[in-house]
């Protein structure tokens, strides 16, 4: 009797994975998906997830499931009376209950997708092979929602762009900083891998910052700014050459950090703790350790004075308004004298006032020699500060690219219009409120400045021919 | 010029991070554990700390409870203290600072909270009157063996959070997963919920385990009175059978005769523990597993926290 209550259970199982299975290959071919994948245990969960546009939460599914189905296999093959067999049980059991949650997520990705009302989540988690063969079978269910923009990152850089870039472009700027002086950036390629899939974050970026730059890096949300700024201070390595007064900050990582100052988006301080010692051990930590305290306490002194925090420096930081908190956070890179400076929105949450002080103060840090690079989202209110800008754009398939790079003059001239806001917009998506022309952009620059290095280095081989001439 | 230049190494960052720890200490809330301490303690002693180390069921009750109060001082101490500035701890492991002296400042800092906060639970116990042996085990004093085992019990559970907080990325996962590991302890304890088969092994895991066997052995568990047996006899005296009362009678008998105390003597050695045992290797050997919980747990949590780099933004 018992052997016949095991068959049609087993049956019963069997016939509703055939018949889900069926649903969901219909469904997968309307998703524009390969159907054969629905008979595949597991993997039918991540293509359900591109259906419904929850890609996580399908791929953590496909994971769990083959990790439930060996741990009851193998609970059951030990015997699942005895208490490791039964542990193994509880284990899958735990994992089958996450499972039905994001269940639970994709079901509603999917009434989302079909344009639905959601109360077909339901059948999807109590009875699936219903709706599978109902939403498969029956051609009223169209996914009528399968591109939508918001949900659309899941899939961002996982395919550059193909723009019509010149082969060599890259290439451009290997002049003084190659050889010792500023910053030489060749970014071939920053990506990630999530979940086996490979995402492009930044692709060919390749300038030149000479010494004594305040450099303005623009881009909407989204573009790479801060992934661009991490992987040149070697923070987050790239597929990329980046050499700093002739020295490679990748090779050499452990030493140039300490040349290399970063001020965070946020600010990133023990708000319990003076303002003094915040400053004197941010020195102990990034100045030589045989730096004699004389000089130590000298070059923070130096550091208050340039940013205003000698009155009340012996106050707690939490006391201190938006304005000192981010000088002090400045104040904590800045003493250590460093050759390239860069700052993540170090006006953020700054009225313009003191903005502009800010950048004054930047700018008197430029002028002694240094790179600072600044990424901020209010740049017009400070761009006649600047000597260049870096102008990041997302290409249509999501990757961070360089739209331009110049004096802020030429990015008018370049861009056609008249305010770095403007500019921004008019690489932003237009989903994101801007002109969607990023790609265009992207093309162009690297098309002009090709161009333009290609008439430099005539020009050079014809003076050589008219100075062979002249010999 | 600059392939020359040294920065602070390993040892020499660790006053950096020390002096701030000590600073958070006056200027944060850090030191209300001091206080909350000998509330705690206060709370327990007034509860069991009757017949601590005076009965074997006393000693059991009050063992635990000071377990228990070590486990949660602890806890309390450190699981917070990694998460809640960890995106700090990022900004400055990229401006040259080293994990492991990190790590290393916060043994220090924590092993100095432990000292102060068992310092404070003996003075507490002193205060409610709970006596203590004269005798130690290991030193020649009963207080110092205590002391130790009692900072070693603190000082293990603090790493074991320590590591939590290296583990988590912020103060609401590390305050969810605490009770978790707290009733994991309590439970797994093998005190007061006697385990048997594989949950027995389980119980080998747990800080609980070792520290209260380190109080019972250092209190002579095993040649102390067991009450209960004379207790549960005692609430039957009352029983009738055909006109007379047999256990009242017996009871009477044994009073009578000034045999309570022997018989509280007689009983306890049929409720003896091999675990407690009151020798100088079984103590030793409670302390080790202690200081390996420590060591474990100091390192895991340098290993976790080498990933904040890996943190998302």
């Amino acid at each position: 009797m018992t052997g016949l209550t095991d068959y049609i259970n087993l049956a019963y199982v069997a016939v509703t994975w055939l018949l889900t299975s069926a649903g969901l290959r219909k469904i997968f071919e309307k998703c524009g998906l390969m159907g054969a994948y629905a008979f595949i245990p597991g993997y039918r969960y991540r293509e359900l997830g591109k259906c419904a546009r929850k890609e996580t939460e399908g791929r953590i599914c496909m994971v769990m499931e083959v990790v439930a189905i060996v741990l009851n296999g193998v609970g059951k093959a030990i015997d699942g009376q005895t208490r490791e067999g039964l542990l193994l049980e509880l284990a899958a059991l735990v994992l089958l209950i996450i499972m039905f949650i994001l269940m639970i997520r994709i079901a509603i990705g999917l009434c989302r997708t079909f344009g639905v009302s959601r109360l077909w989540v339901f059948p999807w988690i109590l009875v699936p092979e219903l709706p599978a063969l109902v939403w498969g079978y029956r051609g009223k269910y169209q996914p009528v929602n399968l591109n939508r923009e918001d949900e659309d990152e899941i899939l961002a850089g996982t395919a550059p762009a193909e723009l019509e870039i010149p082969a060599g472009a890259g290439d451009i700027g290997t002049g003084a900083a190659r050889e010792g002086s500023g910053l030489y950036i060749r970014l071939r390629e920053r990506t990630v891998w999530d979940f086996l899939r490979k995402r492009y974050l930044l692709k060919d970026i390749c300038l030149t910052i000479p010494n004594g730059s305040l450099v303005l890096l623009l881009g909407g949300s989204g573009s790479g700014k801060t992934t661009f700024v991490n992987a040149v201070t070697g923070y987050e390595k790239a597929d990329a050459d980046m050499i700093l007064n002739g020295q490679d900050i990748y090779a050499e990582y452990e030493k140039m950090k300490y040349r290399i100052g970063f001020v965070p988006q946020q600010d990133l301080l023990r708000m319990n703790d003076t303002v003094i010692k915040t400053l004197k051990d941010a020195a102990e930590l990034r100045l030589p350790s045989k730096m004699a305290e004389e000089k130590k306490r000298q070059k923070m002194e130096n550091v208050m004075d340039t940013l205003g925090l000698t009155a009340g420096c012996h106050g707690l930081v939490s006391k201190k308004s938006g304005g000192q908190k981010k000088r002090i956070s400045i104040g904590m890179e800045l003493v250590s004298d460093p050759e390239l400076f860069i700052l993540d929105e170090p006006d953020s949450g700054l009225d313009g006032v003191i903005a502009r002080e800010l950048f004054q103060r930047l700018r008197e840090v430029a002028d002694s020699g240094r790179i600072v690079i600044a990424i901020t989202h209010t740049p017009d209110r400070v761009v006649d500060m600047f000597d260049k800008v870096i102008v990041l754009a997302r290409d249509s398939g999501r990757v961070g690219r360089l739209a331009f790079y110049g004096t802020p003059d030429e990015a008018r001239t370049f861009f056609g219009k008249q305010t770095m806001e403007e500019i921004v917009r008019s690489v932003n998506r237009t989903s994101e409120g801007g002109e969607g022309r990023a790609d265009e952009f992207v093309s162009r620059f690297a098309l002009e400045r090709t161009d333009s290095v290609t008439m430099k280095e005539a020009g050079k081989e014809g003076s050589a021919d008219e100075q062979q001439t002249a010999v | 010029m600059s392939s020359k230049l040294q920065y602070k190494g390993r040892l020499s960052q660790i006053p950096i991070y020390l002096g701030k720890l000590f600073r958070m200490f006056v200027y944060q809330s850090d030191w209300k554990a001091l206080p909350m301490a000998a509330l705690i303690a206060g709370l327990v002693t007034f509860a069991v700390g009757a017949n601590l180390f005076k009965t074997q069921e006393g000693t059991l009750q009050g063992g635990f409870a000071l377990v228990c109060v070590c486990i949660w001082n602890g806890f309390f101490n450190s699981i917070q203290v990694i998460c809640r500035e960890r995106s700090i701890i990022k900004r400055e492991h990229r401006a040259g600072m080293h994990i492991s002296s990190y790590i290393a400042s916060h043994m220090i800092y924590q092993a100095f909270l432990c000292i102060m906060q068992i310092v404070i639970i003996l003075g507490v116990c002193r205060l409610m009157m709970v006596q203590f042996p004269e005798e130690g085990l290991i030193t020649p004093w009963f207080l110092a063996d205590l002391s130790i085992t009692l900072f070693l019990i603190t000082y293990a559970a603090d790493m074991m959070s320590l590591a939590i907080s290296a583990l988590v990325h912020n103060t609401t996962t590390a305050m969810t997963v605490m009770p978790f590991m707290l009733i994991f302890q309590l439970v797994f304890s093998g005190g007061l919920v006697r385990l048997s088969g594989e949950a027995e092994k389980l119980t080998d895991l747990t800080v609980a385990k070792w520290g209260l066997q380190g109080i019972c052995t250092l209190g002579n568990y095993n040649s102390l009175p067991m009450v209960a047996l004379w207790n549960m006899i005692f609430r039957f005296r009352d029983i009738d059978i055909y006109g007379e009362k047999p256990i009242a009678a017996i009871l009477n008998e044994i009073q009578s005769r000034d045999m309570l105390d022997l018989v509280l003597k007689r009983s306890g050695e049929y409720s003896q523990n091999p675990q407690y045992v009151y020798t100088v290797q079984n103590l030793s050997n409670c302390w080790i597993h202690l200081v390996g919980v420590i060591v474990v747990f100091a390192l895991a949590a340098m290993i976790l926290l080498e990933f904040v780099d890996r943190d998302k933004r």
